[in-house]
């Protein structure tokens, strides 16, 4: 490209002195910086194998709100199955309100629940159709989130109604704590 | 603007084999990544502990099979405040019992806390090293825990018990990985 001289400017008188300081980085330091783009680039190629190594596609597994998971040490992974919350004051399945703890804890003696059972015995009702004349046996798996002060007669009422809804097999669900060796 | 380029090649004419990245949209891509997958990402990871209430039987409940001497169980009774109590039993027999006293640990993680029994975890995992009738890796069978509470009881302290109670690992077939000795039924009386 060819020189040329420069032409007229408007605005000349205008000193901007302190403009053309900073930019050249005379005198102060200078507002931009160097960025080396080999390891900027090592770093967030690091950071996303990271992610998409932890990446889990299954999603978040829901929780209540009101309930505050215990902690345990010897665990197993969480698999897919109806979800039971119980909490202070109701129970509920996938979403759905299913009975009442309080009036479980005023009886003072455990007892079936009868819109749980109701509930579960739909679900498994359901995945029997869905099954159709397969041999596939049903699998009778419930998972409980419970809250950790609920007390041992609510979690007995709903153990002993989920047992005769056809799901002998429950889970409770807890947050994991780091292992020992013992 | 920023470009990569590796000088090779491309002599005489001939189509060059060097390509050049443009840096800026991959970094743009780069960050995108980054933005979803963190987005996305699960932190908090829950797990599950068992308690089965199958009770096994044969087919036909009318018809007495082989009649085989019940498998030991063994009981854990947490009703009282300052003990717990292991006791063997064979059926209606009770083979053994132990008291362990109820040292109660607990670990203070931000605002909650967590109840553990490591004394009991340790009785446990000894009880079964010397009575356990299914140790053998080939064995497919569990040996039973049964835990029996009372109603008061808060959930944090049974899961504190059933955690002691898994404590015990033992192979299972070929795999690699171990398995709980126990399978544990959460009593309801």
């Amino acid at each position: 490209m060819a020189i040329h001289e420069p032409g007229r400017r408007l605005m000349h008188f205008v000193p901007l002195k302190f403009v053309q300081k900073r930019v050249t980085g005379g005198g102060g330091r200078a507002l931009a910086a160097a960025l080396n783009l080999t390891s900027m680039i090592d770093f967030l190629v690091t950071i996303v194998v990271f992610l998409l190594m932890s990446f889990s596609a299954s999603g978040e597994i829901p929780l209540d709100k009101n309930v505050k998971l215990p902690k345990a040490e010897n665990t197993i992974d969480m698999i897919d199955a109806p979800m039971i919350a119980i909490n202070g004051s109701q129970i509920i399945v996938d979403g759905t309100a299913a009975g009442s703890t309080r009036a479980i804890e005023e009886a003072g003696r455990m007892q079936r629940i009868d819109e749980l059972f109701n509930i579960l015995k739909s679900k498994r009702e359901l995945w029997k159709a869905i099954q159709g004349g397969s041999n596939k046996p049903f699998p009778g798996v419930c998972v409980l989130q419970v809250d950790e002060k609920v007390a041992a007669l609510v979690v007995k009422s709903v153990f002993q109604t989920a047992a005769f809804a056809g799901y002998p097999n429950v889970s409770f669900m807890v947050g994991q704590l780091p292992r020992h060796e013992h | 603007m920023g470009g990569v380029n590796v000088e090779s090649g491309g002599k005489g004419g001939r189509r060059s084999v060097d390509s050049e990245i443009n840096m800026i949209p991959m970094i743009d891509l780069l960050i995108c990544c980054i933005s979803f997958l963190l987005i996305t990402a699960v932190w908090s990871t829950m797990s599950r502990m068992n308690a089965d209430a199958q009770v096994p039987g044969p087919p036909n409940p009318e018809k007495e099979l082989n009649p085989q001497p019940p498998d030991k169980m063994l009981h854990v009774e947490m009703r009282a405040d300052e003990k717990f109590t292991i006791i063997w039993k064979q059926g209606p027999t009770v083979v053994n019992s132990i008291d362990v006293p109820r040292h109660a640990v607990e670990i203070t993680e931000g605002a909650g806390t967590t109840i553990r029994y490591p004394d009991l975890a340790t009785k446990i995992n000894d009880e079964w090293k010397a009575n356990g009738s299914h140790r053998d890796s080939s064995d497919k069978k569990m040996d039973q825990a049964v835990l029996h509470t009372d109603n008061k009881t808060i959930f944090k302290e049974i899961i504190a018990v059933i955690d002691a109670i898994y404590t015990p690992k033992r192979d299972f077939g070929g795999a690699s990985k171990q398995v709980p000795a126990f399978n544990v039924t959460f009593a309801v009386n």
